[in-house]
């Protein structure tokens, strides 16, 4: 379960400039939550939040009944092993082979050769690129290339996925295959937090919407939401 | 799903490609290295030279105690036997005025002019002495304020011991100079060298900027992110030590035997060798602390986990 408690936060240390304001959120394990705005208004603040990126300035970020804030900075990296993250400029490694970006996201966690050799090419094939093991990014598609990003979010096995901007550098048939693996992935029990501006996406998605506006929660639609102005 | 074993492979082989990547930036900082371990190792060559030249000259140190004429072997023999009962004293030998003169003989035997003139004296003009050896030389003060408060102070003529110490004093005073100069350049070379593989190690980080990236997000722990850095500069120390160990002992080997014709039996060579087991970890020692701690320098100001 996450919780946002009247949640701001300021830009670099100056209380003038607020990024978000006095955020309330509760999101339930499990849901499908996609958090629309336009840019600058406060999405990926939201996500950065989550993985202990930054910090609020004012308010509490509750995971699990844990306050973010108070988390040791020792136990960030097995904070971040239950939250997989992708982003619109997939940052993948472009000297490193599709096998091996999924599995340096294993080896800096300390997992060990016999785990990589089998678990890497397991989640390849999940997210349909089994056929794709030795291909670099710039072989792949720009869809490929943000399925690879998810496979290595989802390494980990995690129990929430952010997603900030997924199909941002997508057109729409590889926008609407990412979304609809990641609606996989959220039938299969995991959190998925999706920040977009793009109306269609979230429409096609039909779940709950959450509208974010100068840093303010300004319309939290439950379900099937569309998001219509 | 941590595995130490796997971890120290991957710090390692992270390290050594770091190292191996950056080829011109390593072979600069690598030879500031070498620049300050040389450093430090003749530095220690002159310590080395310095004692031995000391001990040299102290071993030569003595009190030589002149006696009047009219002054008895008898009475003499008392001095001699008193000053043995000191406990700083090692030896006290006694020269007799016979002795003095045959020494003194034997010693201008090729001078007619000294021979032809004692030939001309009537009497002995040398006089009977006692040699005094100290346990160690900064004794020597208290002996001959011993000898001055002595019973039979009236018998002795002069007290003789200064003139080797004042050499004694420039000898210390020259290498004391030299090891403060010597330590300072060291000190200073240490410093570009932590500099400069601190701004070798930024680069490094800067360069690798997205994977660090990446390796926080995947939640890489901070042993993970850092480590290899610390490796990476470890290596340049190791790496500098290594190249300073190979030329140093040649190096040493040649100038060993010029330094012993001009010190007979003071070899380098042979003290290096037989504390090559003290020396060689000490210089790898110097070498993979400076470049670990100009690391640990640079990730904790460049390296936000």
């Amino acid at each position: 379960m996450i919780e946002f408690k009247d949640v701001s936060t300021i830009y670099d240390n100056d209380e003038s400039i607020e990024i978000l304001n006095g955020v309330n959120l509760h999101i339930k394990d499990g849901e499908f939550v996609s958090i629309i705005g336009p840019a600058g208004a406060g999405k990926s603040t939201l996500l950065r939040l989550l993985t202990r990126e930054i910090s609020p300035h004012r308010g509490e970020v509750i995971l699990d009944g844990v306050n973010l804030a108070e988390v040791p900075s020792k136990a960030i990296p097995l904070l971040r092993r239950k939250i997989g993250t992708v982003y619109q400029d997939f940052k993948l490694l472009s000297a490193k082979t599709a096998f091996e970006n999924v599995a340096f996201a294993m080896e800096v966690c300390g997992a060990d050769r016999g785990e990589i050799e089998s678990d890497v090419p397991k989640i390849l094939g999940i997210v349909g690129l089994g056929d794709k093991l030795k291909s670099f990014p710039h072989q792949l598609s720009g869809g490929e290339k943000q399925r690879l990003a998810i496979a290595r979010a989802l390494i980990h096995r995690p129990r929430i996925i952010l997603a900030d901007e997924p199909t941002g550098n997508l057109d729409l048939v590889n926008s609407y295959d990412v979304v609809k693996l990641l609606m996989k992935i959220n039938e299969l029990g995991t959190t998925v937090i999706l920040a977009t501006h793009n109306r269609e996406v979230v429409n096609a998605i039909g779940k709950r919407v959450i509208s974010i506006e100068k840093g303010k929660i300004v319309r939290d639609q439950v379900e099937n939401g569309k998001y219509v102005i | 799903m941590e595995n130490f074993q796997e971890t120290a492979k991957r710090v390692f082989n992270v390290g050594w490609t770091n190292f191996k990547r950056n080829t011109y930036l390593s072979m600069g900082t690598t030879g500031v290295m070498i620049l300050v371990l040389f450093l430090f190792s003749g530095l220690m060559s002159l310590n080395y030279l310095a004692s031995q030249i000391v001990s040299g000259l102290e071993e030569k140190v003595d009190v030589s105690v002149y006696f009047k004429n009219d002054a008895s072997e008898e009475e003499i023999n008392k001095v001699k036997s008193d000053l043995e009962l000191l406990g700083t004293v090692k030896k006290v030998e006694y020269v007799s005025k016979d002795q003095a003169l045959n020494e003194f003989k034997e010693r201008h035997a090729g001078d007619t002019l000294i021979q032809d003139s004692l030939a001309e004296l009537d009497d002995n003009p040398l006089q009977a002495s006692l040699n005094v050896k100290a346990d160690d030389s900064s004794q020597y003060a208290s002996i001959v304020t011993f000898l001055e408060g002595n019973k039979f102070r009236s018998l002795v003529d002069k007290i003789n011991f200064y003139e080797n110490e004042q050499v004694i004093k420039r000898v210390l005073a020259i290498s004391g100079g030299l090891r403060n100069w010597g330590f300072l350049l060291t000190m200073v070379l240490a410093l570009i060298a932590v500099l400069v593989t601190f701004n070798t190690v930024r680069l490094t980080i800067y360069s690798q900027k997205q994977e660090i990236e990446i390796m926080r997000l995947v939640g890489g722990s901070n042993w993970h992110i850092k480590a290899p850095y610390l490796v990476e500069g470890g290596m340049y120390g190791a790496l500098a030590a290594g190249i300073v160990a190979v030329i140093f002992y040649p190096a040493i080997f040649f100038i060993s035997p010029k330094v012993e014709s001009l010190m007979p039996g003071v070899s380098l060579i042979s003290y290096f060798v037989s504390n090559i087991f003290q020396f060689v970890p000490l210089i790898f020692f110097i070498g993979i602390l400076l470049g670990v701690t100009s690391s640990f320098v640079a990730i904790r100001r460049f390296l936000k986990i």
